[in-house]
């Protein structure tokens, strides 16, 4: 008697792969509620991960929407002519500092305080009385750099022009070194916890898997016993890790977009007048947040795998 | 076609559970090795079957000398001797057709090849009826029948059957040695490891007998000393 070793050819394997993916679905299929377990535990993973990490951007994006609302304005005198406020405001954008110079006229200003003020008769009525517009026009400055906004400030203590009536600057450092305050100590805060999170979760997939593989063990022993390669042990759990990481990504997608559809409009009220969106946050980068999420949840599926394939596959 | 020479085996630094063990296994033999619990009749399966190595000595079957056998060469090992044991082993979840195609599934058995064999086999242990049911659903004597069916799709020159009728009644017991003897009867080398005393007296054939790791006596048309 003589070793005698399988011809590899084309079809060789891709009986192998068709037999690997077969037992691996048969796997899935007849341990309904172990999948159902496992794929439960990697969703709560995923949901607590991705609440953390919505958590985090509204956090995020309200502080940087309060840091654009810190509002630096010039206030022009009401009878400038508009192509005067427009070439300043050019002259204003070629700044270094300045992000972005918003132009808010008579009739918009007189607007906004007329929606402001919808419920309050009197000021309406005083307004009425008065007969005219009383608002100025003015040029609302977003700083480049939140935390350089104090050397804007000096830069426009200093601008020169004829057509600015009044500067309003209020006292911004207080609010700033709180804002920057108050980001940081989230951002310290933020990273610590998600970190300790993604490694519980990382830890309890990997356990689940483990356990899920326990369980398999006799059959790992079989395999063993009828003259099965190595290769043919590992494959099926291999692919299992797959679909199970697969379907729970693509099921966390499934529940968190909607998720979000509804958790978008109350955010939208919540920060109304800032621009505060989850949503296109995570449909912009789609691929890079669960493209990510379903590779980390791959390489831990595999590597549990591998671990407790390897404990029970030994000859 | 099997051969040990001066076969040893520790455990840890004392327990010597095969002891300069020189055994010689003709081709279409059938052998019983009987003796009590510790005696080394596992040991010496497992070595069979590459689940274990020898510390010192040589173990060949047929031209294959498996003394230092490869991790790599194992499987290709288990697929050329078939193996049955106490508790049937058959994976619970496939039926009892699936476990016997099963084993030449793992060993790239073309479809054809598993389409042709696995019927015959299970119509030689007689489960052709049952080849649908899992094996929770089938008795404790058709279960070994099927891990015999699964044993004979490699159509291997040695069975190695280690305590077979351990879990089984007497009935089911004389069914499992009736197939064993029918099967060395095709020209299979049959090695049966048993506690079971009828058995070995009733079969009149070849009886090596162990003891505290070695072989205390070899008779051609032996009985069961112990």
């Amino acid at each position: 008697m003589s070793v005698t070793r399988p011809r590899v050819s084309i079809y060789y394997n891709m009986l192998s792969l068709y037999r690997i993916i077969k037992f691996s679905f048969q796997d899935i299929a007849r341990n309904i509620w172990l999948t159902l377990v496992t794929i439960t535990i990697l969703l709560l993973a995923l949901f607590s991960i991705n609440t953390l990490m919505t958590v985090r951007l509204i956090s995020d994006n309200a502080v940087s929407a309060i840091k654009e609302k810190v509002d630096i304005s010039l206030y022009i005198r009401p009878e400038t002519p508009e192509s005067e406020i427009m070439a300043l405001k050019a002259q204003l954008t070629n700044s270094e500092r300045i992000k972005n110079v918003l132009y808010v006229s008579k009739q918009s200003a007189l607007e906004t305080f007329r929606e402001k003020y919808k419920n309050n008769q009197a000021v309406l009525a005083a307004l009425k009385e008065l007969g005219r517009n009383p608002l100025s026009p003015s040029l609302t400055i977003i700083s480049q750099n939140f935390e350089e906004s104090n050397l804007l400030i000096n830069e426009l203590k200093m601008l020169e022009s004829p057509i600015i009536e009044s500067r309003d600057f209020s006292d911004n450092t207080v609010i700033l070194n709180k804002i920057n305050s108050i980001t940081k100590r989230v951002n310290e805060v933020g990273l610590f916890i998600i970190s300790i999170f993604i490694l519980t979760s990382l830890l309890v997939v990997y356990n689940a898997i483990r356990v899920a593989i326990y369980t398999h063990r006799q059959e790992i022993e079989i395999m063993r016993l009828v003259g099965a390669s190595n290769f043919f042990i590992y494959m099926p759990f291999i692919f299992s890790a797959l679909v199970y990481a697969l379907l729970s990504v693509l099921i966390i997608i499934s529940v968190f977009y909607p998720f979000l559809t509804l958790l978008q409009p109350y955010l939208e009220v919540f920060f109304m007048g800032y621009n505060v969106n989850i949503l296109s946050y995570f449909v912009s980068n789609f691929w890079l947040v669960f493209g990510l999420q379903f590779l980390a949840v791959l390489f831990i599926n595999v590597i549990a795998s591998l671990f407790a394939v390897r404990k029970y596959a030994r000859v | 076609m099997i051969t040990l020479h001066n076969a040893s085996k520790t455990y840890g630094n004392k327990v010597e559970v095969l002891q300069d063990v020189d055994l010689h296994i003709k081709p279409g033999e059938f052998v019983s090795i009987v003796g009590q619990s510790g005696a080394g009749k596992t040991t010496l399966v497992r070595i069979l079957i590459g689940e274990e190595r020898l510390d010192r000595g040589q173990v060949v079957i047929g031209d294959w000398d498996i003394t230092r056998i490869s991790k790599r060469e194992v499987p290709f090992l288990r697929r050329q001797i078939g193996v049955i044991f106490q508790d049937f082993k058959l994976l619970p979840k496939k039926t009892l057709e699936e476990n016997v195609a099963f084993a030449l599934e793992v060993s790239g058995g073309t479809p054809n090849k598993i389409k042709k064999i696995v019927p015959s086999v299970l119509k030689i242990v007689g489960l052709e009826d049952k080849k649908h049911r899992y094996p929770n659903e089938v008795s404790g004597g058709e279960q070994q029948r099927a891990a015999i069916a699964r044993a004979l799709v490699h159509q291997p020159k040695i069975l190695l059957a280690d305590e077979p009728t351990g879990n089984l009644d007497a009935i089911n017991a004389n069914e499992i040695i009736d197939l064993l003897l029918r099967i060395n009867k095709f020209g299979t080398t049959v090695i049966l490891v048993t506690h079971n005393k009828e058995i070995v007296n009733h079969l009149n054939k070849r009886v090596i007998t162990m003891d505290h790791g070695r072989i205390v006596s070899d008779q051609a048309k032996g009985k069961y000393l112990l």
